[in-house]
């Protein structure tokens, strides 16, 4: 299955949110989200979803328009909600009798769900009665209830601590490797490095970045640099190079443990060595920069 | 279809699970059934016209005998007649008092309840202590002494008492043959059943509005609207609550009528005439009522799709309210004259032809052409206020925070449209 969003356009009150969002994405593979509040993430699935309306573009799965109601999607949104006077299996049962299952396999999908996710003792217990992590657990295990094969999660992580991310991030590769096409949202960009092979950057609106996130590494870490040395601290080192080695390297930035160099345009690695042979500068570290998603990001849309 | 049913199911699971809801369905419905047992266990005769169970009558009855009222007469031209006076006051016993003095005293201390002095044919002294505000003992008096009166003047003119009193008292037999309509035994069923889709429209609707304005504050709509359609959702959760209110009301009324029916005679069967209800009426009744309370219902759920909080369901159903009682302001006034122009309009009009048709057909004259006209006006508009509440609440998603004007709402469906 292949999921395309084409050139989507969204106003509200005579305001134009969404300029144009293009994205896409394949069965097997995750699409992360990513932008500042307020950017577009969460119209653009509300959109996909058919929550709203697009005023422009078009939304195709493998060639055909999308109908969200004729798929099997999972779909946790932002606005995390369910039935609080009701009990968690009840409830679960419910909707995925709304997303087409019969009663005896929604009972035994949701009773599997809630296993999996640790919360099978709280089946018969009032939604309300449940602390605020496991409700969160009780909407993951009821997005996924119907054995989606389209799993869009919007900020699934906010609000779980490390034991439950982490079962969370399991059970993302397990979707991943069971060939579903997933999409999210998220502010945390390890996740999003973990687990997605593509990543779709938004800002004002805007799709400013997207495309294979290893290639897109690659083409952020072109011609950079990392290089600390044992005789001197980054301070020092960074000095040292405005002085001395102004004509091979510019300093772009100052990391914990490295600074990230552009290495000019006329120079060779081998000749930047030998100039830092001869600048009695003892390398400690010194290779090619990659840089995380979190750089690629505030290099993107942090200005 | 499919999935109208499953929400149809789940809302309906919900209503019936609810403490809250059986709760007060079961103890209504006792409660109604106790209390039409009441003249079994307790002497009601004063009202029902029935006396209690008769043993217990009779054990009463001296303890009664007893305790019964003493009213002193001094009667100074000898008039009385002692069982005309016992059959006009049978619980009070009459003590003739050896002068006006000794009456006088009795009611100064309060050993007698009245006392009189019969001093002419015409005329008489009433003492008591206090009167009340409903002494009735004068007026009572008053009637047994024109019987005297009149028993004193055939003796002195030689007359037959018994004769002129049979004549006077002739019963006249009615054959009632009513060739249309029993207008004045129809206004009385009118009255309970509009009354009845009256308060079940106030009760229920808002209870429907605030079963929609639900999802909205507990923020399970987005998942909703992204799992099926908005008119599943909406005509689920409507019928939902017209089915189980019709349930609750049907329950409650079917305790009232099966201990009705069991206590029937303790109740001298005064209330017959409330569950003898003409077949015509009925099924008039049950398409009329039924459709206008759905009417309603979906205009309420429309309402509650307005506002993400349950405390702003009043103020976004205020409109609706007005319309509720405009309509049954106006069908009240209608009762007398339910043929007017006002009622033909209104008994066309999908908010008030619930009552006012219905009305017309048991105590006015219509065709068969306006009833079928009317009711399927009635229902379009079911069906046209459940598709529009459907948009409603559909365009409501996602819009928290103050209640959305109707007309806003409106303007935003057609842009949608």
């Amino acid at each position: 299955m292949k999921l395309e969003v084409k050139q989507i356009y969204k106003s509200f009150e005579q305001k134009e949110i969404l300029h144009g969002i293009s994205l896409e994405v394949e069965s097997g593979k995750a699409l992360g989200l990513l932008g500042r509040n307020g950017a577009g993430k969460t119209t653009t699935i509300r959109i996909l979803m058919d929550v709203f309306h697009a005023d422009k573009g078009e939304i195709l799965l493998d060639g055909k328009r999308f109908k969200p109601e004729k798929s099997k999607i999972g779909y946790l949104p932002e606005e995390r909600g369910l039935y609080p006077k009701r009990t968690v299996l009840d409830q679960m049962i419910f909707f995925a009798r709304l997303r087409g299952m019969n009663k005896e396999e929604a009972k035994k999908s949701a009773l599997k769900w809630l296993e999996r996710l640790q919360i099978g003792e709280y089946a018969s217990k009032k939604l309300e009665t449940l602390s605020k992590g496991n409700q969160q657990k009780v909407q993951l295990a009821t997005t996924l209830v119907c054995h989606p094969d389209i799993v869009i999660l919007d900020e699934p992580f906010s609000g779980l601590d490390p034991v439950n991310s982490q079962m969370l991030k399991e059970i993302v590769h397990e979707l991943i490797s069971d060939n579903k096409i997933v999409i999210f949202s998220s502010h945390q960009m390890s996740y999003v490095e973990e687990f997605c092979d593509q990543i779709a950057i938004i800002n004002h609106g805007e799709i400013v970045l997207s495309g294979d996130l290893k290639d897109i590494k690659k083409e952020y870490g072109k011609n950079r640099l990392i290089l600390s040395a044992e005789n001197y601290t980054l301070d020092k080192l960074q000095e040292k190079l405005k002085e001395e080695l102004a004509d091979y390297v510019q300093i772009k930035e100052q990391k914990k443990d490295f600074l990230v160099l552009k290495l000019s345009s006329n120079q060779t690695r081998k000749q930047l060595l030998d100039r830092l042979g001869k600048a009695d500068i003892e390398i400690e570290r010194f290779g090619t920069y990659e840089p995380s998603l979190n750089d690629i990001f505030v290099a993107k849309v942090g200005e | 279809m499919k999935r109208f049913l499953v929400v149809l199911k789940y809302e309906l699971k919900e209503y019936f699970t609810s403490k809250g809801f059986m709760v007060t369905t079961i103890l209504i419905g006792l409660i109604g059934a106790i209390l039409l047992s009441l003249p079994r266990v307790i002497d009601l005769s004063e009202f029902t016209g029935v006396e209690v169970v008769a043993q217990q009558k009779k054990e009463d009855n001296k303890e009664e005998q007893e305790e019964k009222d003493k009213l002193y007469l001094v009667d100074k031209i000898g008039l009385t007649n002692q069982a005309i006076l016992e059959e006009y006051f049978p619980d009070s016993e009459w003590i003739m008092a050896e002068s006006e003095e000794t009456l006088k005293e009795a009611v100064q201390n309060q050993e007698a309840e009245a006392g009189f002095v019969i001093q002419s044919e015409d005329s008489y002294d009433y003492y008591l202590y206090n009167r009340g505000l409903d002494d009735e003992i004068s007026d009572q008096f008053d009637e047994a002494m024109q019987i005297f009166y009149r028993q004193a003047y055939c003796e002195a003119n030689e007359l037959d008492y018994q004769q002129i009193e049979e004549m006077y008292e002739a019963d006249i037999h009615v054959n009632e043959q009513i060739l249309n309509k029993d207008t004045r035994q129809n206004y009385f069923y009118c009255y309970i059943l509009v009354i009845l889709v009256f308060m079940m429209i106030i009760m229920y609707g808002q209870s429907i509005a605030i079963s929609v304005t639900n999802e909205k504050s507990n923020r399970s709509i987005e998942v909703l609207v992204t799992s099926t359609t908005p008119n599943s959702l909406l005509f689920g959760k409507v019928m939902a609550g017209a089915i189980s209110s019709l349930l609750q009301v049907g329950y409650i009324l079917g305790c009232i009528l099966i201990s009705y029916q069991f206590n029937r005679e303790q109740w001298g069967g005064m209330l017959d005439m409330v569950f003898k209800i003409p077949s015509e009426v009925l099924i008039t009744f049950a398409f009329f009522g039924l459709g206008g309370f759905l009417f309603y219902a979906f205009l309420y759920g429309a309402m509650g799709a307005m506002v993400s909080k349950t405390e702003d369901v009043s103020k976004s159903s205020g409109g609706l309210m007005t319309m509720v009682m405009i309509v049954y302001g106006v069908s009240m006034a209608l009762l007398s004259n339910v043929d007017s122009i006002v009622g033909k309009v209104f008994s066309f009009l999908p908010f008030s032809s619930y009552s006012v048709m219905f009305m017309r057909i048991a105590m006015g004259t219509v065709e068969i052409w306006e009833v079928i006209v009317s009711f399927v006006i009635l229902l379009v508009s079911i069906i046209g206020a459940g598709l529009l509440s459907a948009k409603l609440y559909r365009l409501g998603t996602l819009r928290y925070g103050n209640p959305i004007k109707l007309r806003t709402a409106l303007k935003g469906i057609r842009k949608v449209d």
